[in-house]
């Protein structure tokens, strides 16, 4: 692949500029047929499975009836979005769904950054890289695991935190039916299962740093902290906006699975999310109209925070997504 | 072309021999895809002059109860029986609803499409008055062997009076406890005549040290996240709560407007107040439930099917060779009566969608190939398996063969699919071996005497149908929560408003305005 983009004529022509005629841009198209061709199977594929199911969202202003199909069934107009927004749990859900967001951001986020910093100043090779293993390995596990070592943990029949509250002399708590332990045991196992997977990204982008840099900053006398203050930090600033940016694209999108895993009578009224409801209301009972709106929803929301902090973060100097 | 641009084209080439690699796979697990091509002509052929020596092919889609689809075995034997060619697709029941209802979304259901259990049924009847699906009832008659389905039952699989669906039969009524009789023996109990005695037997279990291991670690009732086919329902029926809905002045009243269910509520609260039963029942599945069971930590499984005794016993002597398990079910409530809810005589229906069987001799092709399952011959392979080899017949009954593995890969996946029931579909009745089977067996039929049915089965309800499930949570979450001492009579109460305010009121004018003719 080196050799390719060596290839004089190939690089250059990433910005191009604006052709005086069509033949000049025909030309160069061919030219470059073969980057072309193997442009296509990735065009393709957002338009098969990205762009083709858009289609679908027509539904969301329709009665839609499976046996009549999109274009027998009967329009509705905004009936369903309207449902949505008067249905009574409405902005209890919406809430619960921004607050699950918010700590995601807050106490999830930060976490594979200190972990690649921390991995980072580790020196032994071998030590580094069985720990990083080690970190890794939870993300392979699907939540239906994740979340059963945790009943079989926090139950207050005989799991072995309790048991070990109840030795200690202390009440035992009631992990998994309390509205109060929700939040943190979500939190806890989104940060088990995912943060030393999230590390990645981080770490590579800090094997890029000219080590030279640090040799300079040593000459100067910093010591560690200063180097991670004044060298890592400010060259990974990058790639950790752009990774906000796209973690906040998803806000409304929290994983159905996991947090369904989780919820249950005792703890619906923080844990009730837009997807789980989407679940529950729209798809067990085959109202495919309303979860279609409620999705569709959710989407808007989403590209409207991607593009609103896409601009924030072009005005404070990063370079944004796009 | 110089070398570079060949390294390109060749990982280009290569990407796209990936590409078409995928989708030559797609298309093989979709191993139906290409038969069906060529059946499209074939069926066509055969509605138009119906050839008897030419196979019907049916394509048929069911929930899975098992880890594994089964082999071909039973298939090819029903096949040459009925002479079919059936093509089934079996989804694992825990999702067997998303399955459903995508299929059902994306127009892609089979021929025959089986439900789930009650509750995708009533969520289907929309779909059935807006005509997705075929009617049947005027049919049945000219099937000799559809036609001795009971027709209490067909009675309340209808919508709007018209038949879409052939039922699976169950016994009216199966629920009871499944208790360690061994224990009970040990501390000198008897099976409890009435609720107070199932209470004390709860408490006997947890504080009387019933293992005999010297420590405190065990339980009376494992319940689980699920107040229907849980716990609740059944010692609520034993307590004189109607089913489901019963009559209140004359009018009809959804069951947590009795005193009865207050008082099933208050026995829970109490049982796990003081820790006679398992402390996190709202948050436990069944397959938790069951574990805490066979693994020896509690003393009774209540609700559920009795006839579960069997695989309950499997598992627990594993652990416990000396444990010995016995059924219950005649628990008096505080009057002294016996009660017990019934189910509507079916676990689940056949559906026949009109966007895939075209027209009415498809239909008939189709329900003619139910007609044979509805035959001795035919619905015992399907839910015995071959005799010889999954079963023998001893007294006129039958035996399953002691490999249980076997039956369970093979058979048991089309063991459920069976229409009918024993009485009509001639099949034999099991012989069972272990005493508490045969004691669930005597019970069921007891069970039926004091058998209280649901009044609104056959009933009909449009609110109900489009937003019952969602407001049946209110009444759940509320249930759960009260027992958990989260809320009191008072906040119960006002749940109760809110499922009225929400639409309840309308299931309730709407039930009672068909109930009355």
């Amino acid at each position: 692949m080196q050799e390719v983009s060596a290839q004089p004529g190939v690089v250059p022509e990433l910005k191009p500029k604006s052709y005086k005629s069509s033949s000049e841009l025909k030309k160069r198209l061919w030219r470059n047929k073969l980057l072309y061709v193997m442009l296509l199977p990735g065009v393709l594929y957002f338009v098969i499975f990205k762009y083709l199911p858009m289609y679908g969202l027509i539904i969301s202003f329709q009665d839609y009836k499976p046996y009549q199909g999109i274009t027998g069934s009967e329009w509705v107009g905004i009936e369903h979005f309207q449902r949505l927004f008067t249905e009574p749990d409405f902005l209890n859900i919406l809430g619960n769904t921004l607050i699950l967001f918010g700590m995601n951001i807050l106490f999830y986020f930060p976490i594979p950054i200190i972990l690649a910093l921390m991995l980072n100043e580790l020196r032994g090779t071998f030590f580094k890289r069985t720990f990083q293993t080690l970190i890794y390995l939870p993300h392979f596990m699907s939540w239906v695991i994740v979340v059963s070592i945790s009943f079989v943990m926090t139950t207050m029949d005989g799991g072995i935190i309790n048991e070990l509250l109840s030795y200690f002399g202390f009440e035992k708590i009631n992990f998994l039916l309390s509205p109060g332990w929700f939040r943190p045991m979500y939190i806890i196992q989104i940060i088990w299962r995912e943060a030393g997977w999230g590390t990645i990204i981080y770490l590579a982008s800090i094997a890029a740093i000219d080590p030279g840099l640090y040799e300079a900053a040593r000459m100067d006398g910093a010591g560690r902290l200063r180097q991670i203050w004044h060298i890592t930090l400010p060259a990974i600033r990058g790639v950790i906006v752009t990774l906000l940016i796209l973690k906040i694209g998803s806000v409304l999108d929290l994983g159905f699975e996991h947090v369904y895993l989780l919820l249950n009578s005792m703890n619906r009224e923080v844990a009730e999310i837009i997807d789980t409801y989407v679940y529950t209301a729209g798809l067990r009972q085959g109202h495919f109209s309303y979860s279609t709106a409620i999705g569709f929803f959710k989407s808007i929301i989403g590209l409207i925070m991607v593009m609103s902090v896409n601009k924030l973060s072009k005005k404070m100097g990063e370079e944004g997504v796009y | 072309m110089n070398k570079k641009s060949f390294t390109l084209l060749l990982s280009a080439l290569l990407t796209f021999s990936m590409l078409t690699a995928c989708s030559g796979n797609n298309n093989k697990n979709n191993e139906a895809a290409p038969g069906n091509a060529g059946t499209g002509g074939g069926t066509d052929a055969a509605t138009a002059a119906p050839e008897p020596e030419k196979p019907t092919e049916i394509k048929i889609m069911l929930p899975l109860n098992t880890t594994e689809t089964p082999p071909d075995t039973i298939k090819t034997e029903v096949e040459k029986l009925t002479n079919t060619k059936l093509t089934y697709q079996f989804y694992p029941a825990d999702t067997y609803e998303e399955k459903l209802n995508s299929s059902f979304a994306t127009g892609s259901l089979p021929q025959v499409t089986y439900l789930k259990n009650q509750t995708t049924f009533i969520q289907m009847k929309e779909s059935m008055k807006d005509g997705q699906f075929w009617e049947i009832g005027p049919l049945l008659s000219e099937f000799p062997n559809l036609n001795k389905l009971k027709p209490e039952i067909l009675n309340n699989t209808k919508v709007d009076g018209k038949l879409y669906t052939l039922y699976i039969g169950r016994p009216l009524a199966r629920q009871g406890i499944i208790y360690r009789k061994d224990w009970a023996d040990k501390l000198g109990l008897k099976p409890p005549a009435n609720v107070d005695e199932l209470f004390a037997m709860a408490k006997a279990f947890t504080e009387q040290d019933p293992d005999g291991n010297g420590k405190k670690d065990t339980t009376g009732i494992v319940d689980r996240n699920e107040l229907v086919y849980g716990a609740f329902k059944t010692v609520s029926s034993w307590f004189g709560t109607p089913n489901s809905w019963g009559e209140k002045d004359g009018q009809l009243a959804p069951e947590f407007e009795f005193p009865q269910y207050y008082d099933t509520m208050d026995f829970f609260k109490k049982a796990r107040d003081a820790g006679y039963m398992n402390q996190d029942f709202a948050a436990t599945s069944k397959t938790d439930a069951v574990n805490m069971f066979v693994s020896g930590k509690a003393g009774m499984y209540i609700g559920g099917s009795m006839q579960d005794i069997d695989t309950l016993n499997k598992d627990l002597v594993k652990n416990y060779p000396d444990a010995v398990l016995d059924t219950h079910s005649m628990v008096a409530g505080p009057d002294g009566k016996f009660a017990q809810w019934m189910i509507p005589g079916y676990n689940n229906v056949v559906l026949f969608p009109k966007s895939a069987v075209k027209d009415e001799a498809e239909l008939k092709n189709i329900l003619a190939f139910f007609d044979k399952m509805m035959t001795p011959e035919v619905a015992n392979l399907m839910y015995w398996g071959i005799e010889g080899t999954h079963y023998t017949v001893v007294d006129g009954k039958a035996k399953p063969a002691d490999d249980k593995e076997l039956i369970e890969r093979e058979v048991k996946g089309f063991k459920d699919s069976v229409i009918g029931e024993a009485e009509t579909n001639g099949m034999y009745q099991s012989l069972n071996v272990l005493p508490g089977r045969i004691h669930a067996e005597e019970l069921l039929l007891e069970n039926v005497k004091v058998g209280v049915a649901d009044p609104t089965a056959a009933l009909d309800s449009a609110t109900y149908t489009s937003k019952g499930v969602e407001l049946q949570q209110i009444i759940s979450d509320a249930t759960y929560k009260y027992i958990y001492g989260q809320i009191d009579k008072a906040g119960f109460e006002k749940e109760v408003q809110a499922w009225k305010e929400r639409g309840g009121q309308k299931i309730i004018e709407e039930y009672n305005a068909v109930y009355k003719k």
